[in-house]
């Protein structure tokens, strides 16, 4: 027989690694993200486009699919850089929305309830905070734009031989890299937004806002004063340039690859900002 | 005290529900003048009696009677009372002077009235420096204390203060502490609730204990507690030298009814139905030479314990 | 009782812009438990903010069990517990998961922060409600929820900010027993920031009082409560006023304090039998007797007259 008192005990055991603890927070997001049968959908009806990509990738290589296609109609998608560029496009605003819906709650319900002195009193810097809120968007803007992207490309190497692969890398290169800016510029836009912007549908409203009004913006400057700079705070047109760029396609319009890729990561650099100035365990009150 | 209503607060069986939600039920009171303290656990209907007596709410049943005035005439209820609220929240863009200003002048008081009588509450609270800076502001001791201005300001007869001393550091809850005091000896009600009940002893000339929409107790600390002491006997800590033979003295006694030893044998806990006979019993045989007595301190004489007795744990977290 | 102090403060100075906060902080703390006190705009909280790493000194620096919290903030947080004394939760959690995050971001494996967190909710006395949402606790739960999250990670130096704050009666005595109970632990610290001072007075044996960014009076409690013993005070019924001429006549000081209270000084000879044959003489009814150096009220409203001053 024995008697238990409960009483309070210190902790004594193992610490998980420093560095992975930002992860936590991805973790822990995750599961109530996906208790959203919305999302659920929307990130099914996400695999719509580059399973269609897939088949019209496979369609060429079989020979009974073929045989029953007029000849004429064969060969009509080329496999090259228009090809990916129109899915990135196409993803990439599937991953505009997806961007739109997951980062507007991701900070501002910490700042609203003032949960941020718990996080830091920890050993857990502002830059893992960031960096595990951000790994949430990022990843899920992964499964949707460059990993099916570079199956698909590889899946066309496959088929083509390597040959191909090596003659059209480029393109691998461009889906890589093209899909990694959109995801920086949403994600830290988006968090940006999230930290300074107290309510959710606000914070989603003030993305598109960004975007469209900014667009629209840029083209009236254009217009007005004739030039191509007004693209420079048109995102929507910076991110088609280095996309075309990238995939080697020619634009009409007048911004160069390097003025795109310098705004922005201009715009990276000041979303930053904006993190560092609202992410902070205490704000100081000037009287 | 005389029964006439024209200087009580009087509540005559008055019920509050909100829908289902009970608020307060058969409630019988007649609030005297001075400082009387409500005390309760949250949600036992503190804040609606507040607002019973402020005429913020109607009772579903039952009569309210303010020095006289009832709710049911706004205008001049609202001229006699001032009421303090516990929430933190003020009109944007205010500064402090502004918002006793405006309140003033919605009382009809003139110009360099309301001016002559803002100055006069910002002193009394002493807020007279900041009283120009913005209340966004202000931390939140300067926010309370503007608060409690805005309620005494126009000399209302009747205080109705909803948790006054929150987040005041110690110097400012001596100074609100004497304020009121001086309200209630120039014969103001001052109906204040509070949590923190070794303050409610110190201040109050009157406690009123609520639970559940109840009111289980009410009157001085000291009377409350003497009728309770049949089922509740009084407990005394006696710390002496020779316990064992105080003990011994003390079971002759027929009041008492309970002797603990303490757990390190230097002292007794004594359970007493009659405080004064046990007290001179004491005292007689200190004098005698009997016991060697080292401290002498009733353990439940205060509001703690008769929170204690009568509410208990009611409403803590589940 | 420790000889390694907990709290080091090396000239601490803590400036927003062009004002200071915290002036030239000295002085070596290793109680138990420390109480923090001070009028508003003391620099209370900036201590506290700056001893946890979120302002940075303007000069001087501070040690807690000697790791410097200008070098080694990340060990020094590694034993931190903070109990906020604003509202501060995570909204969409209930408090197992609340916790239990909280306990994995200071390096708990999974498992254990999820063991941990129902153990400190148990100790902490949240039941069934822990399984209910935050948002929807009252402000009782949502104190019980940030000092279990506080102590689930097994910190050595617990930072409790106004733990009381909004708790009715019984709540606040679970709370002050518990932060008595987490104080009898060898191996655990406990910094209690409080306006009441009552509060401080039952859980602490060491108090800094600060005031206007500067420390104005150290005390050990400890000590004050143990050092001489010919302090007294008295409740009594009866004519108050005779008995302490009385007093004085038998060659003690002694002073009416408050309403009820007699204080007295008993000098060479005199005995508490003494007072009882005067109180008889004078028909007065002795309530109350106890030993009692100043409360801790008396050195603060003193601490606050005498202006500046340090460790």
């Amino acid at each position: 027989m024995a008697v238990y008192k409960r009483t309070y005990q210190g902790y004594e055991g193992r610490l998980t690694p420093g560095w992975s603890r930002f992860l936590i927070i991805t973790r822990y997001a995750y599961a109530r993200v996906f208790d959203s049968k919305f999302l659920l959908t929307f990130l099914v009806s996400c695999c719509v486009w580059p399973a269609i990509c897939a088949a019209i990738i496979y369609f060429p290589h079989n020979a009974g699919a073929m045989a029953l296609l007029h000849p004429s109609a064969r060969n009509l998608i080329p496999i090259d850089g228009n090809f990916f560029l129109r899915y990135m496009v196409w993803q990439g605003s599937l991953a505009f929305l997806l961007a739109a819906f997951v980062s507007p709650g991701l900070i501002s319900s910490d700042l609203r309830n003032n949960a941020l002195p718990l996080y830091f009193c920890r050993p857990f810097s502002r830059a893992e905070y960031v960096l595990g809120k951000m790994a949430v968007v990022v990843i899920l803007l992964s499964a949707i734009t460059w990993i099916p992207g570079l199956l698909l490309f590889g899946l066309e190497a496959v088929l083509e031989g390597s040959a191909w692969f090596w003659d059209n890398l480029w393109m691998a290169k461009g889906i890589f890299l093209g899909s990694w800016i959109w995801i920086l510029v949403l994600s830290l836009l988006g968090l940006a937004l999230s930290a300074w912007v107290r309510w959710k549908l606000a914070a989603a409203a003030l993305l598109f806002a960004v975007f469209f009004v900014a667009a629209g913006f840029g083209q009236a400057v254009n217009n007005i004063l004739r030039t191509d700079y007004g693209g420079l705070i048109n995102l929507v047109e910076l991110i088609r340039t280095i996309w075309a760029g990238l995939f080697r396609i020619k634009l009409e319009s007048g911004l160069t690859e390097f003025d795109a890729w310098e705004a922005l990561l201009g715009l990276c650099a000041f979303c930053l900002y904006l993190l560092a100035r609202k992410v902070k365990a205490y704000e100081v009150v000037r009287s | 005290m005389n029964g006439s209503g024209a200087d009580r607060i009087i509540f005559e069986d008055v019920s509050k529900f909100y829908g289902e939600v009970l608020g307060v039920n058969r409630v019988q009171l007649s609030i005297p003048p001075g400082i009387t303290t409500l005390v309760g656990p949250n949600g036992s209907g503190k804040t609606t009696l507040m607002n019973l007596m402020t005429g913020l709410v109607q009772p579903s049943r039952g009569r309210v009677s303010v020095l006289g005035i009832s709710p049911d005439e706004p205008e001049r209820l609202f001229r006699k009372a001032g009421y303090c609220t516990q929430f933190d929240s003020f009109p944007k863009g205010l500064t402090g002077y502004q918002f006793l200003y405006l309140f003033l002048r919605l009382h009809a008081k003139g110009r360099t009235e309301a001016e002559q009588l803002t100055w006069k509450a910002l002193e009394r609270v002493g807020m007279v420096e900041a009283a120009h800076r913005r209340i966004a502001a202000y931390s939140k001791g300067m926010r309370q204390r503007v608060k409690l201005a805005q309620a005494i300001c126009h000399q209302p007869p009747v205080l109705v203060l909803d948790e006054p001393l929150n987040g005041l550091d110690p110097m400012a809850r001596a100074e609100t502490i004497a304020l009121l005091r001086t309200l209630a000896s120039e014969g103001s009600h001052v109906i204040i609730s509070s949590h923190i009940l070794h303050e409610v002893d110190r201040i109050s000339d009157c406690v009123i204990l609520l639970t559940n929409g109840y009111v289980v107790a009410e009157g001085q600390i000291q009377a409350v507690r003497g009728e309770m002491q049949h089922e509740h006997p009084m407990q005394v800590l006696v710390r002496c030298s020779n316990p064992g033979l105080l003990a011994a003295r003390l079971f002759e006694q027929d009041h008492v009814a309970e002797i603990k030893m303490h757990k390190d044998r230097q002292g007794l806990l004594v359970a007493t139905r009659d405080g004064e006979r046990f007290y001179d019993l004491l005292n007689q045989l200190v004098l005698e030479g009997a016991v060697d007595v080292e401290s002498v301190a009733p353990a439940d004489d205060d509001v703690h314990s008769v929170y204690e007795y009568l509410i208990g744990s009611d409403g803590g977290a589940t | 009782m420790d000889a390694k102090p907990v709290i080091e403060l090396a000239g601490l100075e803590v400036r927003f812009g062009e004002r200071t906060i915290l002036d030239n902080l000295c002085g070596s703390l290793s109680g138990r438990a420390i109480g923090l006190l001070g009028p508003n705009g003391a620099g209370k909280s900036t201590l506290i903010n700056t001893l946890m790493g979120f302002y940075h000194p303007y000069r001087g620096t501070a040690r807690i069990f000697g790791y410097d919290i200008r070098s080694q903030i990340r060990q020094v947080r590694n034993r931190i517990g903070y109990m906020p004394e604003n509202e501060s939760f995570i909204s969409g959690m209930n408090a197992v998961s609340f916790v239990r995050f909280m306990a994995e971001l200071a390096g708990l494996p999974p498992e254990a922060a999820l063991e941990r967190a129902h153990e400190a909710l148990f100790y902490v006395g949240l039941g069934e409600a822990r399984y209910r949402k935050l948002e929807e606790y009252s402000l009782g739960m949502k104190q019980l929820a940030k000092l279990a999250q506080a102590i689930a990670h097994g910190p050595k130096l617990l930072i409790l900010d106004e733990p009381t704050n909004g708790l009715d009666p019984p709540a606040r005595q679970r709370m002050i027993r518990l932060i008595r109970d987490v104080r009898e632990r060898d191996d655990l610290h406990l910094i209690l920031c409080s306006h009441l001072l009552r509060d401080v007075e039952e859980c602490c044996e060491e108090v800094l009082i600060l005031k206007q960014g500067r420390i104005v009076e150290y005390c050990n409690l400890e000590e004050e409560r143990r050092s001489n013993r010919r302090f007294l005070e008295m409740e009594a019924d009866g004519d108050k006023e005779a008995f302490a001429e009385g007093v004085r006549k038998l060659g003690c000081e002694c002073a009416l304090a408050g309403e009820r209270r007699i204080k007295t000084v008993l000098s060479e000879g005199v005995e508490i039998r003494d007072l009882y044959r005067l109180a008889a003489e004078r028909g007065v009814r002795i309530r109350r007797l106890n030993y009692k150096r100043d409360s801790l009220e008396d050195i603060f409203l003193k601490a606050m007259e005498n202006g500046h001053g340090s460790l």
